[in-house]
């Protein structure tokens, strides 16, 4: 059943590539096959591809249960929220935080995954800043 | 070829969030950062670098210019990007030549005009060329643009701009010169940089390459490539004395590659001034006439006001030898 | 015997005790940023040149510098790729097939030796490629124009079927899906934006390292949320690690292979355009099909480590062949090395050779200095990596989540490749769920601009006629293995199937 609902969104996928490819403005001058063909080509696949799998679906994988979905669910909203504040806040605590919420949910009691967070955070620092040279979000602490 | 190195490059790293600091007169940038709208080997990659360390040679800036590669669309992408992301910055500058006015002439950069970005300053001219390969019958331009004349299928016309670019623009304005009638037969295929354009002229995938004297040179020194034309109004001082014009075959075509510099839109006027006056005392200096000579700039001596007045109109020219052409309505 | 005084006047010039502290440096600091997810060869090159300009070094000792830590990224990237199921760099994601499965079955120390040999062999063959073929290789690089680049990527393609997946239809929409992504960006052809729905961000395309690094790292994070129960994976799992060293009787079986596989690597990396990734993904599947007989490539063979560790390090040194004879750039990495040639006021081109020997030999004699630097410092540091194994998921994985995170944003600042990155990790996550590889997808957001220039280049060239693309004999030969490639898993492809369930089957009874 997976692979047959994931085939008709792998078609909608490649008619909405299709049409967003038809829709290219093309400039005044063009060379012989245009900015479109290419993309089309690759819809067109996209699209084979696609009734294939509809058609001879594999064996079901096995989906996880509510809670673990919505777990995962809960770690990308933290990413997200890590991605947004990381400019605002600094690098170091937006890492801290993030990397303690992860390590708490991959099982590990909170005290101790407060005390990695901060250690990952301050270990990256390290390595990536004052090793490698790269500039890391500052936040209003200067770091 | 499009390698996306651009972004994952250089300086992007260093930049960071220092960017806005001091504001005095004697504003010096911190982390100078120069775009090069091109994949490295190109013509404005060449520009960032070569003015990066003669800057740092001359002590005009205290630590290196990162050059980072943006390619794109023909400088779009730069632009876009200065535009919409970096339009306070006032550490950046971004190489620019006749391609980008060209472009902007041309409205090629969708949404965006050539006074949303201030001017800096000139650091020379580079006359175009046009050459085919050592071993290729072809001997001069008029033999060229006859074939052309004859069977426009039958030459293909490599260079590092997109269609409708500059490098392809040249060998249009030759054409028309010539008196082909429907220019826009000419066939153009669009390369990644002048490089690689030259790599497929001497591999026999195309017959003719049109690009920049700088490009150009280092496979006329060993001899891969004969330039059969120069665009430029008389012959080029110094070793490039050798090659013939275009005017002197007869065809009245001259196209000239300036070179120079744009910064940010809302760059402080302190930042514009120090950057003007710092690329006008790198023009004047000895290095940089030296750097010109070896590598066929000719002199373009044009800073701040009078660049800024420049660069519109020879964006007005270029929109009216494209409409006389017939390539934009 | 000129290209040997050459070499040895190379030597001379590298062999100080500044050049050499410098070289140990490049290969350390390119060891670590290759084994980075985030950071690859390219980026790490770059980011210490600013180094290498403050240092004030000179021309010699810059590249020494430089191409150690490209030498060293190459080497480095196979370590996360082999410990985490995480290619360190983009290269080093075919290891990830054979390596991740050796590790898993305690074969981690082996499979770090094993590869550290490979890259080695194949570093150490393309180095003398590159003194004794590099003029004659220029014209093997001549032989290709656009219909001819375009048959080659059409043939990597064509070939992924065999390698990544057992069902093709999946390998297909995933390359289809990587060369879609590919093409998001404004056309470098025309310069009209395309798919970009007016996102500035999206403007100069879809940066490969965000889909790999979420593709391949986030991924693994979700899998872990998944499949957590409670601390149970510490104890349940028992971690080996094994022996460090590969016994002789897998050395020797390897060896054909290495030779092989550098060899192809090479050839790659001197075809400007295919690089070091197509390197190692070209010598994986070639060498699945020639000596995979019992179906073990995928599940744990040493040779699939060796393969493409050999290829793409070779590779690496081929792609300087046609940057120091044309250039041009023959993959990211070199794309930096060349601006620095061009910032040290050396000019790369067909008479470098002639006219700044000395730079030329010298970097070359750096390139065996770095080598065996490497080989000696990746080898007895095979014990200290393989601890990683012995810290528990539950803080690796948070540790690998925010080197990713760090590893993008130190690169390009943006929060938007932030997001798009964990976008990538949710798809990377289904995708693995339903059992569709993930090569592919990295492959085709890879290649795919290059393969569509090439195409329009040749079609254009040829006015419009679609024949150019099969108009010489090159063209028309990687058309033909590209299409057998193709059609010859589908065919076998069921015997194939059949076998894997068998074993699976097999497997499932032994382990309940």
């Amino acid at each position: 059943m997976s692979d047959r609902i994931f085939g008709v969104i792998g078609l909608a996928l490649a008619i909405g590539y299709a049409w967003a490819a038809l829709i290219i403005e093309e400039s005044f001058l063009s060379d012989a096959v245009g900015p479109k063909a290419f993309p089309l080509i690759i819809a067109a696949v996209l699209a084979m591809a696609s009734i294939v799998i509809l058609l001879k679906p594999d064996p079901e994988p096995r989906w996880p249960e509510l809670p673990r979905l919505l777990e995962i669910g809960a770690a990308v909203l933290v990413m997200v929220l890590y991605a947004n504040v990381l400019p605002e806040i600094g690098f170091v605590i937006a890492t801290a935080v993030a990397a303690s919420y992860l390590t708490w949910r991959l099982g590990t009691a909170p005290l101790s995954s407060l005390v990695t967070g901060i250690a990952t955070s301050l270990g990256i620092y390290v390595v990536f800043h004052l090793v490698l040279g790269l500039s890391l979000a500052k936040g209003p602490l200067g770091f | 070829m499009a390698f996306k190195i651009s972004r994952a490059f250089l300086a992007a790293a260093f930049l960071g969030a220092s960017a806005f600091t001091a504001s005095a007169a004697d504003y010096k940038p911190e982390n100078p950062e120069c775009i090069a709208p091109a994949n490295p080997g190109g013509g404005w990659d060449f520009t960032c670098r070569q003015v990066g360390k003669s800057l740092q040679d001359l002590g005009l800036i205290d630590t290196t210019m990162q050059v980072v590669n943006l390619a794109g669309g023909g400088g779009g992408v730069a632009y876009a990007a200065v535009i919409n992301k970096r339009n306070d910055d006032n550490d950046l500058i971004v190489a620019a030549s006749s391609a980008t006015a060209t472009r902007l002439a041309q409205g090629a950069f969708p949404g965006n005009t050539m006074d949303q970005v201030r001017w800096l300053a000139a650091v020379g001219a580079d006359y175009g060329v046009i050459a085919v390969a050592a071993d290729s019958p072809v001997n001069t331009l008029t033999e060229l643009l006859d074939q052309i004349k004859n069977d426009p299928t039958s030459v293909s016309v490599a260079g590092g701009s997109a269609v409708g670019g500059w490098d392809h623009l040249k060998v249009l304005i030759a054409a028309n010169a010539y008196g082909i009638e429907d220019v826009r037969k000419v066939k153009y295929i669009a390369f990644d940089g002048g490089g690689e354009a030259v790599t497929q002229l001497l591999a026999g995938s195309v017959q003719a390459f049109t690009g920049d004297i700088s490009e150009a040179k280092g496979f006329v020194d060993s001899g891969d490539i004969k330039v059969i034309a120069v665009l430029s109004p008389d012959r080029l001082p110094g070793e490039f004395s050798k090659f013939p014009t275009a005017k002197e075959q007869g065809v009245d075509a001259v196209g000239a590659n300036w070179r120079g510099f744009y910064a940010p839109g809302n760059m402080s006027d302190d930042a514009y001034e120090a950057w003007v006056s710092k690329i006008g005392e790198l023009y004047a200096s000895d290095q940089w006439k030296e750097t010109m000579a070896a590598n066929g700039l000719a002199p373009l001596d044009l800073q701040g006001a009078e660049f800024q007045e420049f660069v519109s109109n020879s964006v007005a020219q270029i929109q009216s030898i494209s409409r006389e052409i017939g390539i934009i309505k | 015997m000129e290209t040997l005084n050459s070499l040895a006047d190379g030597f001379v010039i590298a062999l100080t005790w500044q050049n050499l502290l410098l070289a140990l440096l490049g290969c350390f600091l390119g060891t670590i940023m290759g084994a980075l997810p985030g950071l690859g060869p390219s980026n790490g090159v770059a980011i210490l040149i600013p180094l290498a300009f403050t240092l004030g070094l000179g021309a010699t000792p810059s590249l020494i510098l430089l191409t150690s830590v490209y030498y060293g990224a190459m080497y480095g990237g196979r370590i996360s790729s082999i410990l985490l199921n995480i290619p360190g760099d983009e290269p080093a994601m075919m290891t990830c097939l054979d390596g991740y499965p050796m590790a898993q079955q305690g074969r981690a120390g082996e499979a770090l030796s094993l590869s550290g040999i490979a890259s080695f062999v194949g570093a150490f063959i393309a180095t003398w490629g590159l003194i004794l073929l590099a003029p004659q290789l220029v014209k093997i690089a001549l032989l290709f124009g656009p219909a001819e680049y375009f048959a080659l990527f059409t043939l990597a393609f064509a070939t992924l079927g065999g390698v990544a997946s057992t069902n093709q239809a999946k390998t297909a929409f995933a390359a289809a899906i990587g060369i879609g992504l590919a093409m998001v960006g404004v056309d470098t052809q025309t310069g009209v934006p395309r798919f970009t729905f007016g996102e500035v961000h999206l403007y100069d395309g879809i940066d490969f390292l965000v889909a790999i690094v979420g593709l391949f790292a986030l991924s693994e994070v979700f899998i872990f949320l998944e499949n957590k129960h409670g601390s149970s994976d510490a104890a349940g799992k028992k971690v080996v690690i094994g022996r460090l060293m590969p016994s002789w009787a897998v050395l020797k079986q390897c060896t054909p292979t290495m030779l092989r596989t550098s060899f192809l690597g090479f050839l790659a990396g001197v075809l400007p355009g295919a690089g070091a990734s197509l390197g190692s993904f070209i010598s994986y599947s070639m060498e699945k099909r020639l000596v995979d007989k019992e179906g073990t490539f995928g599940k744990g063979d040493p040779r699939g480590v060796a393969a493409p560790e050999a290829g793409n390090n070779a590779a690496a040194g081929g792609a300087l062949v046609p940057m120091l004879a044309l250039g041009v750039p023959g993959s990211g990495t070199t794309a930096v090395l060349l601006a620095v040639l061009l910032s040290l006021n050396i000019t790369p081109g067909p008479l470098l050779f002639s006219q700044q020997p000395d730079v030329v030999w010298g970097l070359i004699a750096a390139l065996f200095i770095a080598n065996f630097m490497l080989l000696a410092l990746n080898i007895p540091m095979i014990g200290i990596f393989t601890r990683v194994l012995l810290v528990p998921p539950r803080i690796l994985m948070p540790i690998v989540a925010m080197v990713s995170f760090v590893g993008i944003y130190g690169i390009s600042g943006s929060s938007f490749d932030l997001q798009v990155m964990i976008a990538f990790g949710v798809a990377g996550w289904v995708l693995r769920k339903l059992d569709v590889p993930l090569v592919p997808v990295i492959l085709g957001t890879l290649l795919g601009n290059a393969m569509e220039n090439n195409l329009r280049r040749a079609i254009t060239i040829d006015n419009g006629d679609w024949f150019a693309l099969i108009d010489s004999p090159l063209s028309l030969t990687l058309w033909a293995i590209a299409i057998t490639g193709f059609l010859l898993p589908i065919i076998i492809g069921k015997v194939f199937k059949r076998r894997m369930k068998m074993s699976r089957d097999q497997e499932s009874s032994t382990t309940d």
